[in-house]
This record gives structure tokens, C-alpha cells and sequence, in this order.
């Protein structure tokens, strides 16, 4: 058996197979199911025994009731993944909300106050992932607004890498966004980075991606290179 | 292995994943409109909200957009493939959000684990035999199972639906799973 995972009994192969088997059914807390994850990657065994169960189970599923997605949803999926195609035609603004937000004005001025445009927001998180769900970089959303990144040490002592004459890109997708908005170039220099994000409030649920470009950015104004990192903004501190 | 649910729309699948890990963006789009209407059923009864659901579904396709090229279509089944990375995702959530949803919530009812529901396990292509072997739980036990691989329930809230002490509803599911392991071989 390789890879033993730490805090395990060593070569005991029942109880890894229980791990394995309590790991798909998902009742293991968000720390075992974390070390599950990350011991997949390089233990074939444990790797066998999940995949064993996941098909035992499986036929399970079909107790879930299938519901129709929302209306919508597929073009915000193909919209993360790398489009080529030209940006998409900026939505105009009805007279609807034209009204709303003279309306919003309007009050604001009336009362006398002055427009606070950000409230003080909560500590935001997001451990961006590879797809092979190891974690690659911890992202905080700063006082500012921008975001703070810092690069996460794998198993291996290695820590993520541009490719030789490509840069990273970051990306932020609001829910229900059709489309990712750009927070700019990531200059990697040392394993933390700070990006102010004028354009943008980085916000709860906000999708977080990082693409690989060509030096200076994507030409499309959408990522045009593979998305290698992904992670969801949430608040800190209940994990 | 032979393909187990589905048959030629299983192979279809899978073929399709093929494709999808070529970078064929058709091909992803049309996993998504074969199975999405399945997996999102999946999120929801772990997730129980429409847009968390919709969020995992989202991270769930980048990932398979990714992912797609480890899929071994000789080893594995697509449709159990795609459910495992919607079902992480929605967990993920689950946990990261402290399993708040009431565990009391009318809609997990006992539906999931009435004699009609397991009927629909025992209609799905190689559910009979896992039915056979679960019918062979105690009651207790299989519902505990199925409410937490169907609806995300961790022990705690396992313990609390069934009104049993958490150390019992641990052994009692990993004793379960062994037993379900043993008949099923």
C-alpha cells in the first residue's frame, strides 16, 4: 500500500477502504475529506478504492429527483471556458432601470447623505484549485477591494508556475455574470501578490479563475488560454 | 468491465467525454444537454437551493472541461464519472457552509428510503443488486446510508434525524458500508 495517509493506521488496508468508502459516501468533514483529496493524487490504491465504491453507490443516485437547471446556466458555463469568440454586444439598459437607479440617485440626494459606495465587506476567501482539485493559490479579498494572492506549497514542495513565455491572467465571474470580467495580469514575483481590482467588487459566490495568456493578456477580452486554477470567493471562517 | 447504466447511451457518453478532452466544446455541450437535467437533480438534493445547485454545476463542467482526458472509458462509466464530480462539488459546498440547511426539512422526508423510492433503485441498471444487499441493512442503517449519499447529510445530522447517539450513527454506517462492501462482491 503507498502513501499511507498521516493520522491513518499504517498498512491497514479495512480501515483505508472505510475512509474510502465514508469519502464517497460523504459523511467524512471537510478536513478528512481534504486529505482524501489530496492523497489521491499520488496513491493508485486509494485511488482503486474510491473509484470501487463511487460504483457501488452510484445507482443511488437515482433517487435524487432530476430537475430541470435554470434557464441559462449552460451559457455561463461556456463562457468560463475559454471562449475565442468576440465579446458579447454590452447589454443595454432598459428604461426600467434607468428609472431605478435615477430613482436611487434621487434618494440619495434627497435625504442628504453622502453616497457610501462600498459597505465595510466581510473577509472573503477562495483556495483556487487545479483541476485535478489540488490547491494552487489562496485568495483574500483586501480592505481595498482588490485581491490579495498567495501562492500554496503542493505535497511535492513546488509551487505553481506560468509556463516559460506565458503569463496568468485573473478573472472574476459574478454569479449569474454570462461572462468572466478581467482583474488583470499577475506578476509573480515571490509567492504573494496584491491586485487592485478597479473595475470590479470581488463579491460572495464570485468565481474566480486564473487562464494562461500570452504576455500582455488575452487578446479576446475573455480568457484564451486553458482556465488552470478556479475557486469560488466565500466568507472566512466557516469552513 | 462491462458498461453499466445505460448501455449505448452510456458508450455514447463516453465517447463524447472523448472528444470533450480534445477541447470539442459540441461535445461538452452536448454532455451537458443529455445529463444536465440528472446531475443538477443530484446538487439539489445535497444543496436544496437553486442557485448554490446552479454554482456547482457551473464549477462541476470546468472541471470536466479539464478533466475529461483522465476519464478511462474502459475502467469507468461516464454517467457515475460525471455524478462523483457534481456530487464532490455540491459536498464541498455543503461543507463549507456548515451543512446549515434544517436537516429537518420536510422535503428530505422518508420519501428516499420508502418501498416506491427503492424501487426506483431496483429499476436502475445494477441497482438491484446494491437494493438486494441494503434490504439486508437494518432500517436505521440504510436510511442513514441514503440520507447521506443522496441529500449530503454528514453524522451529526444523520444522529439528529434518526435520534441516535453520533458515536452509534458512526459505527452503524461504517459497519454498513463494510456489510454492503462484503455482499456486493
Amino acid at each position: 500500500m503507498s502513501g499511507a495517509l498521516p493520522g491513518d493506521p499504517p498498512g491497514n488496508p479495512d480501515e483505508r477502504d472505510a475512509l474510502a468508502g465514508e469519502y464517497v459516501l460523504g459523511t467524512l468533514d471537510a478536513r478528512d475529506a481534504a486529505r482524501v483529496t489530496a492523497a489521491l493524487a499520488n496513491d493508485t490504491a486509494l485511488r482503486q478504492a474510491v473509484a470501487a465504491w463511487e460504483r457501488r453507490l452510484a445507482p443511488l443516485s437515482a433517487l435524487a429527483v432530476p430537475q430541470a437547471p435554470p434557464e441559462g446556466l449552460w451559457q455561463r458555463i461556456e463562457a468560463a471556458l475559454a471562449p475565442v469568440a468576440a465579446r458579447p454586444a454590452p447589454r443595454r439598459l432598459g428604461i426600467w432601470q434607468f428609472w431605478a437607479i435615477g430613482a436611487t440617485l434621487a434618494a440619495a440626494a434627497f435625504a442628504g447623505v453622502a453616497y457610501v459606495p462600498r459597505a465595510p465587506a466581510p473577509r472573503m476567501m477562495a483556495v483556487l484549485v487545479t483541476g485535478q482539485s489540488q490547491p494552487a493559490f489562496a485568495a483574500e479579498v483586501m480592505p481595498s477591494g482588490g485581491l490579495h494572492l498567495a501562492a500554496m506549497t503542493s505535497m511535492a514542495g513546488t509551487r505553481p508556475q506560468a509556463p516559460a513565455g506565458r503569463q496568468w491572467e485573473l478573472w472574476g465571474q459574478a454569479p449569474g455574470a454570462a461572462a468572466p470580467t478581467s482583474l488583470g495580469m499577475i506578476p509573480m514575483h515571490g509567492s504573494t501578490v496584491n491586485i487592485a481590482t478597479p473595475a470590479v467588487q470581488p463579491q460572495k459566490n464570485m468565481l474566480i479563475m486564473i487562464s494562461v495568456e500570452p504576455p500582455g493578456g488575452s487578446p479576446t477580452g475573455q480568457p484564451s488560454g486553458p482556465v488552470v486554477f478556479f475557486g469560488r470567493l466565500m466568507p472566512a471562517g466557516n469552513t | 468491465m462491462a458498461t453499466g447504466a445505460g448501455g449505448a447511451e452510456a458508450e455514447g457518453l463516453g465517447a463524447l467525454l472523448v472528444r470533450v478532452a480534445a477541447g470539442d466544446r459540441a461535445a461538452l455541450r452536448a454532455v451537458y444537454v443529455r445529463q444536465s437535467t440528472r446531475l443538477f437533480g443530484i446538487a439539489m438534493a445535497i444543496l436544496r437551493d437553486r442557485s448554490a445547485a446552479a454554482d456547482v454545476m457551473q464549477d462541476a463542467f470546468l472541471r470536466v472541461w479539464q478533466r475529461a482526458g483522465q476519464f478511462d472509458a474502459g475502467r469507468g462509466d461516464a454517467s457515475v464519472w460525471l455524478s462523483s464530480i457534481v456530487r464532490y462539488a455540491a459536498l464541498d459546498v455543503a461543507r463549507r457552509r456548515g451543512r446549515e440547511m434544517p436537516s429537518d426539512d420536510p422535503d428530505l422526508g422518508d420519501r428516499p428510503v420508502d418501498a416506491d423510492a427503492l424501487d426506483l433503485l431496483a429499476a436502475a441498471e445494477d441497482g438491484a443488486r446494491l437494493r438486494a444487499c441494503l434490504d439486508r441493512l437494518e432500517p436505521n442503517n440504510r436510511q442513514g446510508i441514503v440520507l447521506a449519499f443522496v441529500h449530503g447529510l454528514s453524522h451529526p445530522e444523520i444522529a439528529a434525524r434518526l435520534a441516535l447517539p453520533l458515536g452509534t450513527v458512526k459505527s452503524w454506517i461504517r459497519r454498513g458500508l463494510m456489510s454492503l462492501r462484503e455482499c456486493m462482491s
